[in-house]
């Protein structure tokens, strides 16, 4: 039995302007497109790790991005006319293509545009704090479609870069240093000075509590039951909740060993004790006479006999 | 308590006992402070411990490379003047582990006997926090503990016709260069360029050669300490510190 000469890589697929497209042609397409993508993905690998000590994840990660998918669409195009397309084409083709994709992935390109738009003007960065509507964590990456946030309990929160891009982000550590308070509440009877001077003397000693802005310790307050002294101090952005819970307990043990105490909420009765005062007879209401009673109702102090 | 140690050594100076002592196939070293105690197994033989000065940036977190100089007193300098004085800084104590003869040794511990405090240099949205320090100001090398404070050599240059008020001075870590023997010393400039901005920096190698790495001050030879932020392997990362939210 004879077998025709078959050569598979010439087994013809399409014709175009251009010739016809073999399987060849589709195979050697295909083949350089995983080997560009191959070795962008080792560049990128490659470049992540050396640059890791050198440059910051927040700009080395979007250089890499970029890198990798500006190589792979360089690549993509140029071999487009192997399978009879020829690129210039594309931008005749491409103002028809773009309205008829734009209308059937809205969502899709308005969260891309937002992600370069993030890039570009960079509210956000890896690693930053961030609270994105009402999801609070760190920036753990920035897609072209999409941020992810890795929350304070571990769990990852994918946020679509358009919702990211139009609500309101609060950057935690968009500023070096950030302030924080305390209100101490003490007796009237303790002396409020001495309370300032051993929470001045506290903070002093803290490193982590900025000379520079001053913490200010003052009476901010004076209390039902206590006075109330405020303390505002200046830390590190990174160093404000370690030092923020350290200090407090340091602030209310040093000041009970002080003998300055932190009061219950607490009401002062007098309790009248002269026996040859005849007991007053607290009035009854009266009917029908409100601006009399009136008094008797808003006497908070009341005497005991 | 600075120098180079050949394992078993122990070593105590004002509340501070290093030793390396051997335990099985490896050294234990161990370092007390205080209540502080930090406790690291070594494996391997023929390794040397070196206990020099180093950045003071370091403890009690790294979070910072810049050191903040505060001046006991202001300072006014003549426009086009050029002046040197000498300042204090705080030490930290570094201990390395390296092999003979090698070059870059491993940070094995860092300890500081000074009080720890940091400040912001610039405004709140995008200053720069900073190790602070006060320092008096001297006309001579003062005598200090070298195990808590060490002597800067400072050139004050001023380039503008104005006269400049200068009670500050930032540096930057990764340009630092702490020479030791006896003292701790370092040698910088800084150079006022305006109203509100200065340049400061350290001065480079004066000697090459055999005497490479030593720094011969006042008819004395000083050693180079292995510094921590000299040994890292960084980039593009800019030695001199611009100042320009005042001085």
């Amino acid at each position: 039995m004879i077998l025709p000469d078959i050569n598979f890589f010439d087994f013809e697929l399409y014709p175009t302007s251009k010739g016809i497209v073999t399987l060849g042609d589709l195979i050697k397409f295909v083949l350089i497109l995983s080997f560009s993508v191959l070795l962008s993905k080792v560049l990128t690998i490659y470049l992540r790790r050396s640059l890791k000590d050198r440059v910051s994840k927040d700009v080395g990660e979007p250089v890499l991005k970029l890198l990798y998918y500006g190589s792979f669409i360089v690549v993509f195009i140029s071999i487009l006319p192997l399978i009879g397309f020829d690129p210039s084409g594309f931008l005749l083709a491409g103002g028809v293509a773009g309205i008829v994709i734009g209308f059937a992935s809205q969502n899709i390109v308005g969260n891309l545009v937002a992600g370069c738009f993030l890039m570009f003007e960079r509210p956000i960065k890896i690693g930053d704090q961030v609270e994105i509507n009402g999801t609070a964590g760190y920036v753990t990456d920035i897609r072209i479609i999409s941020t992810l946030i890795r929350t304070y309990d571990g769990l990852l929160v994918r946020l679509p870069n358009q919702q990211v891009f139009t609500t309101n982000i609060t950057n935690i550590v968009g500023h070096p240093v950030r302030r924080f308070e305390y209100t101490i509440r003490i007796r009237y009877s303790d002396d409020a000075s001495a309370a300032i001077w051993l929470i001045k003397d506290l903070i002093d000693k803290e490193p982590f509590a900025l000379l520079s802005p001053a913490p200010s310790v003052f009476v901010n307050e004076l209390g039902e039951s206590s006075v109330n002294i405020t303390a505002r101090i200046w830390a590190p952005v990174n160093e404000w909740f370690g030092l923020k819970t350290r200090l407090l307990w340091n602030i209310k043990k040093t000041l009970e060993e002080n003998g300055i105490e932190i009061p219950f909420p607490q009401r002062v009765l007098h309790i009248n004790t002269n026996s040859e005062k005849p007991p007053q007879v607290i009035e009854e209401l009266k009917e029908n006479k409100f601006e009399e009673n009136e008094c008797v109702l808003n006497f908070e102090e009341r005497v005991l006999n | 308590m600075y120098g180079y140690y050949d394992p078993p050594f122990s070593v105590e100076q004002e509340g501070i006992s290093i030793s390396v002592k051997k335990t099985g196939d490896g050294w234990v070293y161990k370092r007390t402070l205080g209540k502080d105690e930090v406790e690291k197994l070594i494996l391997g033989d023929g390794k040397r411990i070196i206990i020099n000065p180093v950045e003071p940036l370091n403890t009690p977190k790294e979070i910072t490379p810049n050191l903040l100089i505060e001046f006991e007193k202001t300072l006014l300098l003549a426009g086009g003047e050029k002046k040197r004085i000498f300042l204090t800084f705080p030490v930290e104590i570094g201990v390395f582990i390296s092999e003979n003869g090698n070059k870059s040794p491993q940070v094995l511990d860092v300890l500081s006997l000074v009080r720890q405090k940091f400040t912001l240099y610039g405004e709140v949205s995008n200053g720069v926090v900073c190790k602070h320090w006060k320092s008096r100001l001297y006309s001579f090398s003062p005598l200090l503990n070298p195990l808590q404070e060490g002597v800067m050599e400072l050139t004050l240059r001023n380039t503008s016709s104005d006269w400049a008020s200068i009670s500050k001075a930032v540096f930057s870590a990764y340009g630092m260069k702490l020479y030791y023997d006896g003292d701790v010393f370092m040698k910088a400039r800084m150079d006022i360029l305006n109203r509100n901005t200065a340049e400061t920096g350290f001065e480079m190698q004066p000697i090459n050669g055999e005497m490479k790495g030593y720094l011969v001050k006042d008819q004395k030879i000083r050693k180079e300490a292995f510094g921590v932020y000299s040994l890292r392997k960084l980039g593009f990362v800019p030695l001199k510190f611009y100042m320009e939210w005042g001085f």
